[in-house]
């Protein structure tokens, strides 16, 4: 039933997406890798760097394509990752 | 001339196949719309009223010159709404018209052709066939020769003393170059011809078979351009040999593109770089400048489903080898070849396999000896809006093979154009369909380096509606 | 065993000069006068009319006929009509006999007065032989369940809904979309009054969603049709919505719901969330989650935010699909059409080139519930475009894309766009690119002017190709304006291509639940296109709106009551009588092999191993005869197509002549009706073929091949159905089995096989049928009279004669 839809859709731009902010505990991240395996908009990837217990936790590609589904801060073992909405101050 | 009886349409179609699909035709225009020699002729030519009249009227259909002035190029095939072949119908006329006394109605076509055709020869054997319904070719071309001789002698009188001032750069001597130059120079325009080969022609030259195209009269044709004052420089490459910001420099105050579609496609399979494995453009030009590769008691197999594959099979069997087969990767209803030289070639022996992709090239101490091909199915419709060919799983097979002749498609060659000067998708030059201008102000392009690879009546086309814009805009740079 | 003396009543129809043109009616009349058991031969010019039917009446009595035969047209015309007469004159209506001398004979052999006048005498002696050997028979009656099944839930699904619910009877409307309304519900406004589309169905859809009699199940799926008329059960596959009833369609789910996907209903020109309800007014109006878009898979809650959001905790994640079984006694099949996807056009550049939309994306734009709140703006810069084309015949009328028909309604659905772009912009230049304008109803003409009157140009001449300026993002026409005789250049801020209607991609899924038969077309075809317009061939089916042809909204609510009265007068009757056509079983003879319970596709046969014997169930049986044919000990034979009938008719053909002639099987669904159709387009072929009729192909036993090859005919045909379109659902493939037996035999015996020829074609395929004739036609004339007793002594020795 899905029929392939070519068009990009008109109001792409008005529908209102909540910007995110996304806070990552570097040291308490583990390195498990869940959230970017799991994120549905690929907006974390790992970073090179290296934190306290010796891992490489995540860093974020693009704030943009956030879609505030928190399914990261949901699956995260630690706590170590968690999005917050961006409130709109200044005409964002 | 009239005969004894009335001939009524069922007579004339009675031995054409698809005369059924004519009761389809609803007259949408379509057809005259994308005819060349209707754009050319406009107003004198109307292949959408000559069907009409097949019906209709069949005795002044068959006694109308314009019965004879279709040049087989099927673009209205591809656009029809009915998928009717009007160069096959109108074929069926003529011969029948020949046979009921009118073939003499091609001399008035021939005036025709002399009068927008600046290639009148070339463009009688290459394009309008007229021995296909069964005229003679010698009487033909003398008629050609001779009609042209007054038709030059009438223009050459309207060429003024005093020549314009203005310098036009021509790049590549195509048949949308050549036009381009022919027009302008009768407009006393300063034409130079830059030409990349030793010897002027294009695809003419470097492609066209020797049997559709004895080289002798494109030379003729070539001829009336040099000596109406067209300078043509051989051996010059834009982009290697000079630049083409240069020719702004030198004082050109337009220039037109007509570099054709000379590239052939890679094709990404393991074994391509093999001994034996060669463009068809390559092997071609070697043909017809005279190098004629070793092919004796050869089989020869061709990859692809276009006009030059056609040519390069039949010219390999010409050169006698002792098989040739096209291998394309869809069906016969996709094959974008033009059906009548497809035909042709299968009754010269070449056999065609229809949906079938090569897999790699096996090799034998680095020279070609054989290629494994697999089955393809068609799926669904892709951009070009043909059937994706998909292939189908653990159906291989190996055919023996002495040379592997690669015929998938050609691209023009642009990497000299300035960014200024924007392409299509598929790497072609955008234009203005009504000034055949580019992005780029005062450069205008035409034919295969603006359509793909296409025919010569099409380019002829272009060139004819390039020149008019350039006049036009050197007629404006004038006023300023 | 009654010894009465068989005395037969023998009419030869003229049909006007229909027959009489190329028929010598009388000389046919005569020579059955002479015929065994004849005692009265006539000739009339319309039997079927009032005085022919009286006069047959009359004869009855006065001549105490106690078997009748009518050689006239087709019996899949006037069949009932004379087994009606017989009965009102106290004769069992299965004591009549049909010979098809018009659609079989006189219609396609208009040119050989000599060999149509011998075809119909011998069809004429075919009939007379079979009648001779009738029996009366009495039908069962089976009850009608007075509930309806309604397959689609577009304007024609709901009026004929709303039409069997208000005579009172239940209404199931199953719907495949989360709602109901179809392409109504997405059109801005309707031609000719221009009236808002949604606006006039909404409260049809409000109706359906409150009536008592109607049950409404969306999101779902016909997936499984077992039984015949008045007796249909009907599994429904119920997919999860994953929201309860309780929901108020507030939509503050779709606000926090993070997902979004373009939308179906505005043809992708809107994004939707993964929990939606498709349009505003929605019935049901409970909201729905599409699974394949929502970030909870597999059972794995995690992203809440909308069951945190719903007031009323209507989401419910655990829902499962559910499997319903109905019991209904007639179904109206109402899934309306698919629009043309013009991407199969690469010169329009349709999904290359922004501003080149469909009437469909139109439609959507120009309503003010659509994606850019009813200002018609170019997809490339949102901008009003201020000059428009629209191109007509995208997709139809067109050998190349297969669809050779007319959509009907392209023409006037553009005329009514043109005026809606003026009513809002009066200064954008509109032109209509056309071949012929197709205002064909009431108002139209009126609507056509008035767009004229308005200063919409129309060129007759569609464009070759489109050219995108990349600047601009205008677009090239490039085309022949046909009247003038000129071409046109022109240049265009938006063009919008008008596509045509097509069959729906998975017709052929409900094709095969319900046995229906599609035209060439694709679409759904009807038992008779003029007399019997809206009943499916299959009993008890009907067809309501553009699943059997493209037609516009009137059209399709006027042919959606039609279906509905149909439905409703076999509920009211609350009975249907069984066509006498069920297998006889000579108990002595059954050797409870059992091979007849295999074939059945009614499952209508059981073998009882204490009793040692089969037995049938009547009212199952559909009536083909393949277990006839299957049967190896002669046991079971069919009422009414008994093999003594067929081999008499058999023999009457190769009384004389027989090396000339081909003896046909054909089966009354799709050969026969595909015979009639040729005749009826009046397709000429060769006259040496002699049709014997059966109602499947599954009848034809090898025997009766053999007992025609035995006879010395020269070729024999036995056509059917596609395979996958039996009327018996699939007893088809069982001719197929035994022909390939009898090929093999030939082959093994020196014969030439080629005498024997399958064939499958479909009601609409008449002139397949006529080059099949004309192929064998060939073969007869190059069959030696070696070959010939070859054959006969074969299929002799097999017991064959």
């Amino acid at each position: 039933m899905p029929e392939r839809f070519w068009r990009t859709p008109l109001d792409i731009e008005k529908v209102s997406r909540p910007k995110a902010e996304i806070h990552i505990l570097k040291d308490q991240c583990k390195g498990c890798g869940f959230c970017i395996q799991y994120c549905p908009k690929k907006v974390l990837e790992e970073s090179d760097e290296i934190n306290a217990r010796g891992v490489h936790p995540p860093r974020v590609v693009d704030e943009k394509n956030c879609i505030l589904c928190s399914f990261c801060t949901a699956i995260c073992p630690d706590f170590a990752i968690f999005v917050k909405e961006k409130q709109c101050k200044d005409g964002c | 001339m009239s005969t004894a009886k009335t001939v009524t349409y069922k007579e004339i179609l009675a031995e054409y196949p698809d005369a059924e699909k004519l009761k389809f035709c609803f007259e949408c225009g379509i057809c005259t719309a994308s005819c060349p020699m209707a754009e050319l002729l406009k107003g004198e030519y109307n292949p959408r009223s000559i069907l009409e009249k097949i019906f209709l009227r069949s005795e002044d259909a068959m006694a109308s010159d314009e019965l004879w002035l279709c040049a087989w190029c099927y673009r209205c095939y591809r656009h029809c709404p009915q998928a009717l072949k009007p160069p096959e119908i109108f074929l069926q006329v003529r011969k029948f018209a020949v046979k009921c006394g009118y073939g003499r109605a091609f001399e008035n076509a021939i005036r025709k052709i002399v009068k927008v055709s600046p290639l009148p020869l070339v463009t009688i054997l290459a394009c309008f066939h007229p021995e296909r319904a069964g005229l003679n070719l010698n009487e033909v071309i003398n008629e050609t020769e001779k009609l042209k001789k007054e038709f030059l002698n009438e223009k050459k009188k309207e060429i003024q003393a005093e020549s314009s001032k203005r310098k036009v750069a021509v790049i590549g001597s195509g048949p949308a170059g050549l036009t381009v130059a022919h027009e302008l120079a009768f407009k006393n325009y300063k034409v130079t011809v830059f030409e990349a080969l030793s010897e002027p022609g294009g695809m003419l030259r470097r492609c066209l078979p020797a049997y559709r195209l004895p080289r002798e009269f494109l030379d003729r044709d070539i001829e009336v351009l040099k000596d109406i004052g067209v300078k043509i420089e051989t051996g010059v490459a834009v982009g290697k040999d000079f630049d083409f910001s240069s020719l702004q420099k030198q004082g050109y105050d337009a220039i037109f593109i007509g570099v054709g579609a000379h590239k052939g496609q890679e094709l990404r399979v393991e074994g391509v770089d093999l001994n034996g494995v060669v463009h068809a453009l390559d092997f071609l030009w070697m043909v017809n400048s005279g190098k004629v590769p070793d092919v004796k008691g050869k089989h020869v197999v061709v990859i692809g489903g276009g006009n030059v594959a056609v040519d390069s099979a039949r010219t390999a069997l010409q050169c006698g080898a002792e098989e040739a087969t096209i291998f394309y990767r869809r069906s016969v209803e996709e094959m974008p070849a033009n059906p009548w030289e497809v035909k042709e070639a299968q009754n010269e022996g070449v056999k065609i396999e229809f949906l079938v992709s090569p897999k790699k090239f096996l090799g034998d101490n680095g020279k070609v000896s054989a290629v494994e091909f697999v089955r393809m199915r068609l799926g669904e419709l892709d951009e070009t809006g043909r059937r994706r060919p998909l292939p189908i799983e653990g159906s291989e097979f190996v055919k023996e093979a002495d040379m592997v002749i690669l015929a998938i498609g050609e691209v023009p060659d642009l990497s000299f154009l300035p960014k200024d000067v924007e392409l299509n998708e598929d790497g072609t030059i955008w234009v203005n369909p009504l000034t055949m201008e580019t992005t780029l102000k005062g450069v205008f392009a035409g034919g295969d380096a603006v359509t793909g690879p296409a025919s010569i009546i099409e380019a002829i086309c272009a060139g004819k509606i390039a020149a008019a814009s350039i006049d036009c805009y050197l007629k404006s740079l004038d006023l300023r | 065993m009654s010894k009465e003396e068989i005395r037969i009543g023998v009419y030869v129809c003229h049909c006007g000069l229909n027959i009489a043109g190329s028929v010598d009616c009388k000389e046919v009349a005569e020579f059955a006068a002479t015929l065994p058991h004849v005692v009265l031969a006539r000739d009339y010019r319309y039997t079927c009319s009032d005085q022919g039917q009286a006069l047959i009446k009359n004869d009855i009595r006065e001549y105490r006929l106690n078997r009748v035969v009518v050689a006239s047209c087709s019996p899949r015309l006037h069949e009932p009509t004379f087994r009606k007469v017989c009965e009102e004159a106290g004769l069992n209506k299965y004591l009549f006999e049909m010979a098809n001398i018009r659609e079989q004979c006189s219609w396609v052999h208009l040119y050989d007065r000599e060999a149509a006048t011998e075809k119909a005498k011998d069809l004429v002696k075919m009939a007379v032989a079979k009648a001779a050997l009738l029996k009366p028979a009495s039908e069962i009656e089976v009850p009608i369940i007075r509930k309806a099944l309604i397959i689609g839930g577009g304007v024609a699904g709901i009026q004929a809904a709303l039409d069997l619910a208000d005579t009172g009877y239940k209404v199931y409307l199953v719907e495949r979309e989360p709602s109901i309304g179809g392409m109504m519900a997405r059109i801005d406004k309707t031609f000719p009054t221009m009236d808002c589309s949604i606006c006039i169905l909404a409260p049809k859809m409000s109706d359906v969603g409150h009536h008592p009699n109607i049950e409404l199940l969306t999101n779902s799926e016909v997936v499984d049709v077992k039984g015949y008329i008045g007796n249909f059960r009907v599994k429904v596959l119920k997919k999860p919505r994953y929201v309860k009833e309780d929901c108020s369609a507030c939509g503050e789910c779709s606000k926090v719901c993070p997902m979004t996907a373009p939308n179906e209903f505005d043809a992708g020109l809107a994004l939707r969330h993964a929990i939606y309800t498709p349009f505003a007014q929605a019935v049901p109006s409970t909201y729905i989650i599409d699974m394949n878009l929502c970030l909870n898979k597999d059972g794995v809650i995690v992203c809440d935010k909308c069951v945190k959001a719903c007031e009323r905790q209507a989401i419910d994640f655990t829902m499962k699909p559910e499997t319903v079984e109905l019991e209904v006694g007639t179904i109206i099949v109402a899934t309306g059409a698919d629009v043309f996807d013009p991407s199969a056009l690469p010169q329009y550049g349709y999904s290359k080139y922004l501003n080149v939309i469909t009437s469909l994306e139109f439609e959507r734009l120009i309503n003010a519930g659509g994606p850019s709140g009813g200002r018609l703006i170019r997809p490339s810069d949102m901008k009003v475009p201020k000059r428009v084309a629209f191109i007509q015949c995208v997709g139809s009328r067109s050998n190349k894309t297969g669809r050779t028909y007319c959509s009907n309604v392209c023409c006037m659905n553009t005329i009514k766009d043109s005026l809606l772009i003026k009513e809002h912009w009066p200064e954008t230049e509109i032109y209509v690119f056309y071949v012929d304008i197709r205002a064909y109803g009431k108002g139209f003409e009126d609507l056509y002017k008035r767009a004229k009157k308005e200063g919409v140009i129309f060129i007759r001449g569609l464009p070759a190709e489109i050219i995108e300026d990349k600047r601009t993002r205008n677009l090239w026409l490039i085309g022949e304006n046909t009247l003038l005789k000129e071409p046109y250049k022109m240049n265009f801020d938006m063009v919008i291509l008008s596509v045509g209607l097509e069959p729906r991609k998975d017709s052929e899924v409900i094709q095969r639940l319900l046995t229906l038969s599609r035209t060439q077309d694709g679409f759904f075809m009807e038992a008779h296109p003029k007399l019997r317009p809206v009943d499916a061939a299959t009993g008890g089916i009907f067809f309501a709106g553009c699943a059997e042809a493209p037609k516009d909204i009137k059209d399709s609510v006027t042919q959606a009551s039609a279906a509905a009265a149909r439905a409703g007068i076999l509920m009211a009757k609350g009975k249907v009588t069984v066509e006498a056509i069920t297998p006889i079983l000579d108990v002595e003879k059954c050797k409870a092999c059992g091979l007849c319970t295999k074939v059945c596709p009614y499952n209508a046969i059981t073998l009882n191993k204490e009793l040692k014997r089969i037995e049938i169930v009547e009212a199952a049986c559909g009536g083909c005869g393949t277990c006839a044919a299957e049967c190896p000990s002669d046991a079971l034979t069919q009422n009414h197509f008994t093999d003594e009938q067929i081999i008499a008719q058999i023999d009457a053909v190769t009384e004389h002549d027989a090396d000339k002639k081909i003896v046909a099987f054909c089966c009354n669904w799709c050969a026969y009706a595909g015979a009639d159709f040729a005749g009826v387009s009046r397709m000429q072929y060769p006259p040496n073929v002699r049709i014997i009729r059966t109602m499947c192909s599954g009848r034809v036993a090898p025997k009766f091949v053999e007992r025609a090859f035995a006879r010395g005919a020269a070729a024999v045909l036995v056509a059917g159905c596609h395979p996958g379109d039996c009327h018996y659902i699939n007893a088809n493939y069982h001719t197929q089995r035994r022909v390939e037996r009898l090929w093999k035999k030939m082959e093994q015996n020196g014969l030439n096989k080629e005498r024997l020829q399958l064939l499958w074609v479909s009601a609409a395929e008449g002139e397949r049928f006529a080059s099949k004739i004309y192929e064998m036609q060939k073969i007869v004339e190059n069959i030696t009279p070696k070959e010939i007793e070859l054959a006969k002594k074969v299929f002799q020795k097999s017991g064959g004669a």
